[in-house]
C-alpha cells in the first residue's frame, strides 16, 4: 500500500511522544484498584475490571489529545504541503493518519493492559481468558473510535484553539452524559428521572449507551457477566446486590428481565463501530472537498 | 500544440476567496523539457497557482492539466511524476534528513539512496541530523532533495532560492541545469530576478492574479521602454509597476 509509510510515520509520531507512555502509565495507576466490591463481583477476573476502570476514564482523553492535532498541526506548520505533494489521494492521507495514530495509541494501551494483566496475575492469580481477550478487543475498538473522533476534529477545524475547544466539549459532554440525557428526557416526557430508581424506559437507556465510553462499559460488563449497564463493573454489581441503593442505570434493575431487544449488550459493538466509521466518513467528506490548505 | 507536449496547461483558471480574486482567468502553458520562471511580486498569486496545479487548492473555475492529467482526478499519477518544493513549509523537527527523504522515496515506491540525494544538495554532513536543528538554508536544501526523489518528470519549485546563501543558490542553479539535461521540466516561482535570468528558457510575469507578460527574456525586453539594454528587473518593475499604477486595468 502506498500509504503504509504514512501509517508508520504517524504511529512513530505517537510512540515517540511522551504522551503515549504517560497515558499507558496513568491507565495502569488509575486502573489498579482492588476493592471488596470488585472482588465480590468477579473474583479473580477483577484483573479485567482494572483494565475497564483505567481505560474508561483515561483512554478517551489520551487518544483525543494524541490525535486532534494530526492534520491540523500539519496545516498550521505547513508540513502538510509535503504530505499533499506525495502520490496519495486525500482519502489515503486521511486513512494513513487515522490508522497510524490508532496503531500508536493502540500499542501504548495494549502495553498498559498487559502490565495490568501481569500485576493482576501476580496479585490474584489466573483470570478467564475469554473475557480478557473480549475486553482487549473492546479496548482497541474504543481506541480506534477515539482516534477517529480526534482526526475528525483535526480535519474540520482550522485553528488549534477551535480544535482544543472541540476536544473539551466532547469530554465535557461525555463526562456529564447521564445528567444531560436525563435532563432532556425529563424536559421532553415530563417524567422525572431518579437514578436510584430509574424508569423502565428503553429509549432513555438506549441513549445513555450511545457514547463510545458508555458502549465500552456495556460491552466489558457483558464479558465480565455483571449486568447490563454503562457504569463500571463493581458499581453494576453493587446496584444489583439486594438491599443496596446506588444511583446507577442498570437494565436488570429497571426492567423485568433483560429489557427491550435493542438494549442487548452485544449491540454496543455496533455503537463502537459506528463511532469509528461515521467520524472517518465525515472527515473524508470534508477533507476531499475544496481546498486542503 | 499537442497536449502530450505540455507539462502544464491551465485554461481560464480563476481562484476566489470570498471577494478576493487571487488568480484571475489564468491561461498558462509550459512545454515538456522547458525551464519556466514564474515571476511576480509578493501576493501576486504565484503560490496559489502552484497550489492549483498540485490540487492543494481547487479552482473556482477553469481547468488544469499537469503532464496530461487532471491533478484532482489523477492525483496519484500526477504526484508520482512530479517533485515539489513548496513555499512556507515546515519539516518534521524530530526526523533526520535521511528519514525525510526516505519517507518520500517509500511513498513514491522508488529505491533512491537518501544519502546520495542529500549529498547532491550539499547536506552530506547532516544526513542523520534532526531537521529541527537545521538553518533555513539547510531546510531549503532538504526540501529540494525531497523534491528530487524518483527523478520526477516535472519539478515544481516555489521560491527555491529562499533562505539560501550564495553557495546554495549556485547549487540550486546547477541542479536545475542537471534536471533539464535529463529532459525534466522545471517550473519555478521566484522574485529573485537575477537567478531567473540565468536559468530560465521562458518567463511569465504574474500580477494581481493575471499573467501580464510571457515569453523569452528577449521577447519581454522588447516590451519595455528600453529594449536594447533592459534587464529582467527592468521588465518586471515596468510591468508590475504599470499595473499597480493602473490597477483598474487588471480587474
Amino acid at each position: 500500500m502506498r500509504w503504509s509509510p504514512l501509517v508508520r510515520s504517524e504511529s512513530r509520531t505517537v510512540l515517540t511522544s511522551k504522551g503515549a507512555w504517560i497515558l499507558a502509565l496513568l491507565v495502569v495507576l488509575w486502573g489498579f484498584r482492588p476493592t471488596y466490591a470488585g472482588w465480590d463481583a468477579v473474583g479473580q477476573n477483577i484483573t479485567i475490571g482494572y483494565i475497564q476502570i483505567g481505560v474508561d476514564l483515561l483512554l478517551p482523553i489520551g487518544a483525543l489529545l494524541l490525535s486532534y492535532q494530526s492534520l491540523l498541526g500539519e496545516r498550521t506548520t505547513g508540513s502538510i504541503k509535503f504530505l499533499l505533494g506525495l502520490p496519495l489521494t486525500r482519502t489515503q492521507i486521511l486513512f494513513g493518519k487515522t490508522v497510524g495514530r490508532f496503531v500508536g495509541v493502540g500499542t501504548a494501551i495494549v502495553a498498559a493492559t498487559l502490565v495490568l494483566a501481569g500485576i493482576g496475575l501476580l496479585e490474584h492469580g489466573p483470570f478467564s481468558l475469554v473475557p480478557f481477550f473480549g475486553t482487549l478487543v473492546a479496548t482497541l475498538l474504543l481506541a480506534s473510535a477515539m482516534v477517529a473522533i480526534g482526526v475528525f476534529i483535526s480535519t474540520v477545524t482550522r485553528r488549534t484553539v477551535t480544535a482544543a475547544t472541540g476536544v473539551f466539549a466532547y469530554l465535557f459532554a461525555t463526562l456529564f452524559w447521564s445528567q444531560i440525557v436525563t435532563s432532556l428526557y425529563t424536559a421532553v416526557t415530563g417524567i422525572p428521572v431518579d437514578p436510584y430508581d430509574a424508569p423502565a424506559s428503553g429509549p432513555l437507556f438506549l441513549v445513555l449507551r450511545l457514547t463510545p465510553d458508555g458502549a465500552y462499559n456495556v460491552l466489558t460488563n457483558w464479558f465480565l457477566d455483571v449486568g447490563n449497564s454503562t457504569e463500571l463493573f463493581h458499581i453494576v454489581y453493587t446496584k444489583l446486590a439486594p438491599g443496596i441503593s446506588v444511583n446507577a442505570f442498570v437494565v436488570e434493575a429497571a426492567f423485568d428481565g433483560s429489557g427491550p431487544w435493542y438494549l442487548h449488550p452485544g449491540l454496543s459493538l455496533v455503537v463502537l463501530l459506528l463511532w469509528v466509521v461515521v467520524p472517518v466518513a465525515f472527515a473524508r467528506r470534508v477533507f476531499t472537498r475544496g481546498d486542503a490548505l | 500544440m499537442n497536449t502530450s507536449e505540455l507539462a502544464i496547461e491551465a485554461n481560464a483558471v480563476t481562484k476566489e476567496y470570498g471577494d478576493v480574486r487571487a488568480v484571475d482567468s489564468l491561461d498558462l502553458t509550459v512545454k515538456r523539457g522547458e525551464t519556466y520562471g514564474f515571476l511576480g511580486p509578493n501576493g501576486a498569486g504565484k503560490s496559489t497557482t502552484i497550489g492549483l496545479l498540485l490540487d492543494y487548492l481547487r479552482p473556482t473555475s477553469g481547468t488544469v492539466r499537469v503532464l496530461g492529467h487532471d491533478p484532482r482526478r489523477d492525483v496519484v499519477k500526477v504526484h508520482g511524476r512530479v517533485g515539489v518544493l513548496p513555499d512556507r513549509f515546515s519539516l518534521y523537527d524530530d526526523r533526520s534528513a535521511r528519514q525525510h527523504v526516505a519517507f518520500v522515496a517509500e511513498t513514491k515506491g522508488v529505491d533512491d539512496d537518501p544519502a546520495a540525494l542529500l549529498e547532491r544538495v550539499g547536506l552530506e554532513d547532516a544526513v542523520d541530523d534532526d531537521a529541527g536543528d537545521f538553518s533555513s538554508g539547510m531546510e531549503q536544501r532538504l526540501a529540494l532533495a525531497m523534491a528530487l526523489v524518483g527523478d520526477p518528470e516535472l519539478l515544481i519549485l516555489d521560491e527555491p532560492f529562499g533562505g539560501l546563501d550564495p553557495h546554495g543558490v549556485q547549487r540550486v542553479r546547477e541542479i536545475v541545469h542537471e534536471e533539464t539535461q535529463r529532459d525534466a521540466t522545471v517550473f519555478f516561482s521566484s522574485h529573485v530576478l537575477g537567478q531567473v535570468e540565468l536559468v530560465c528558457d521562458r518567463v511569465g510575469i504574474l500580477h494581481e492574479g493575471q499573467l501580464v507578460a510571457e515569453g523569452t527574456l528577449d521577447e519581454l525586453q522588447n516590451q519595455t521602454a528600453s529594449p536594447d539594454d533592459g534587464t529582467i528587473e527592468d521588465v518586471f518593475m515596468e510591468l508590475t509597476d504599470a499595473r499597480v499604477n493602473h490597477g483598474g486595468e487588471t480587474r
